[in-house]
């Protein structure tokens, strides 16, 4: 180690040099070559092209010259803001219904609560599946089952959802303080007392978080769920679509952007006012 | 009334308590002393049956320790702290209550809630019952867990490290709490502690262990400070005299 030297009452060392990792090298090359090559193939198999993007140019731009400006009569208004309100509604009630299965499955999921290894594995491989399965599909099912409207898509959303928040909050409860569940249980208490005084009070503001979040994400999928026939704003825009009513199409559109600007804003304030104070 | 006989506790090879015996009278308020590593809280663990213990036994009174018996006070206190004060008390009732009484704290019978309040005003927090657990300071929440040993009704209270996550007068109180909760109420108290002088002010008798063995037990006033003092290796001595 060389000695510090004084430049204008300031002591310096020189930075010695960063020991070699040659086999760091060799893995980062790797990687960075699977990566590259993963690209490539994707480039190749979605069959992206520049040229395709130019020359349709002018078919994107009659799409726009018909979209603009958007119809605002109150003929395609009302129905707009009627269809964002069902999807609004289907996003809530897909979002509460979810609520108590996605708690039994959620306990049964984490380590901790779940009475025995069988019930993990199965509470876990059953919400594995719930999530694998896209909300759409299950649209597409209990739309054949109960017939087009904003029914089947509730159905469709709690199905998915139970799937994610109940794999969320399994999470949330394996990650609490496990200092509170071992005190109560050393009381004498049981399995279920334990969650329900120590477990679930310590978790409740991530719980109110990802169930917000959840209702966000639940509203905005709704409208996908319109353009299978399962209700709501989604159905109307499909409509337009195949109408080739563009203006009509923008309206719905801006609605659907309100709405959701809207959702978003209201969850981040729930979750800022839910956030620990202690 | 708490006896633990001919304790011995392993880990892999390594043997954390080899054979200790240590009784706690009803009315008493015992310290455990000795320098990290010396066996103290396997031995406070072995006495509420969170480990396993490979030779000896513990018995309550003469029988075999029951899951009920023993009260457990932790050095991080383990309060649900969005919980109020009063819930956090009832919570030590759970062991004796139904499910359906016990599901939510609005289900919790009166007089559990009123044994409850009684256990607070024991701990001089009575004023505090309805406050958020993780409101109060350290010292205050230390007491409420003290409370919800206390609701549990349990005669024989253990207490691993009470008072290291508290500031010196703080650390004061909880013990003279304890100490007068011995006197009064007739409980048999057993304190792990890391502070010699505390014990020496508030414990009615020093258990120290080294090396998994007692090597010192008595009274306070009958024990040198050098014999205290030898419980922990040298270098160790200054820093711990800072702390407490």
């Amino acid at each position: 180690m060389s000695t510090p030297t004084v430049t204008g009452g300031v002591r310096r060392l020189p930075v010695p040099a960063r020991p070699a990792h040659p086999r760091r090298r060799v893995v980062g090359g790797i990687v960075t070559a699977v990566v590259v090559a993963a690209h490539v193939v994707a480039w190749t198999s979605t069959e992206v092209s520049f040229g395709a993007l130019v020359e349709g140019w002018e078919g994107m731009a009659d799409f726009l010259s018909e979209a603009i400006p958007p119809d605002l009569s109150w003929e395609v208004l009302g129905p707009s803001l009627d269809g964002a309100l069902v999807t609004l509604w289907i996003g809530l009630l897909g979002t509460t219904l979810s609520v108590p299965l996605s708690l039994v499955l959620a306990l049964l999921a984490a380590r901790g609560t779940a009475p025995s290894g069988w019930v993990y594995q199965g509470a876990r491989s059953l919400l594995s599946f719930l999530r694998a399965v896209p909300d759409v599909v299950f649209a597409l099912i209990f739309v054949t089952a109960v017939g087009l409207g904003p029914f089947p898509g509730v159905l469709a959303i709690v199905c998915h959802n139970v799937g994610v928040m109940g794999k969320l909050w399994a999470e949330a409860l394996e990650d609490a303080d496990p200092g509170p569940p071992q005190a109560l249980r050393s009381a004498g208490a049981g399995r279920i007392q334990v969650a329900a005084h120590a477990l679930l009070p310590t978790v409740t503001p991530q719980f109110v978080g990802l169930l917000l979040y959840r209702f966000d994400v639940n509203v905005r999928s709704s409208l996908v769920l319109g353009l299978v026939g399962a209700g709501g704003i989604g159905f109307l825009i499909n409509q337009s679509i195949q109408l080739f009513q563009f203006d009509e199409m923008l309206t719905h559109i801006l609605v659907v952007l309100v709405l959701i600007v809207a959702v978003d804003q209201l969850s981040a304030l729930v979750r800022r006012r839910l956030a620990p104070t202690t | 009334m708490l006896a633990l006989s001919g304790i011995t506790v392993r880990f892999g090879d390594r043997q954390v308590l080899s054979g200790v015996d240590v009784t706690v009278a009803e009315g008493e308020l015992l310290a455990v002393l000795g320098a990290n590593g010396s066996g103290k809280s396997t031995l406070l663990r072995a006495a509420a049956g969170l480990v396993q213990v490979h030779g000896g036994g513990v018995t309550v009174d003469g029988r075999p320790r029951g899951p009920l018996d023993v009260a457990l006070v932790f050095q991080q206190i383990h309060l649900v702290r969005r919980r109020s004060v009063l819930d956090n008390v009832c919570s030590g009732a759970l062991g004796r209550l139904p499910l359906r009484s016990s599901l939510v704290p609005a289900l919790f019978p009166r007089v559990v809630r009123e044994e409850a309040m009684a256990c607070l005003d024991r701990v001089g927090l009575a004023d505090r019952a309805h406050d958020r657990a993780g409101s109060l300071s350290g010292g205050q929440q230390q007491r409420v867990a003290v409370a919800r040993a206390l609701c549990q009704r349990s005669r024989i209270v253990l207490a691993d490290e009470p008072v290291s996550a508290l500031d010196p007068s703080a650390a004061e109180q909880v013990l003279a709490l304890l100490a007068e909760l011995a006197h009064d109420e007739r409980l048999a108290v057993l304190a792990v502690l890391h502070q010699p002088d505390l014990a020496r002010r508030h414990a009615d008798r020093i258990v120290g262990l080294a090396d998994g063995r007692v090597v010192l037990d008595g009274a306070p006033a009958t024990l040198g400070t050098g014999a205290v003092d030898a419980l922990y290796p040298a270098s160790s001595v200054p820093e711990l005299e800072a702390v407490s």
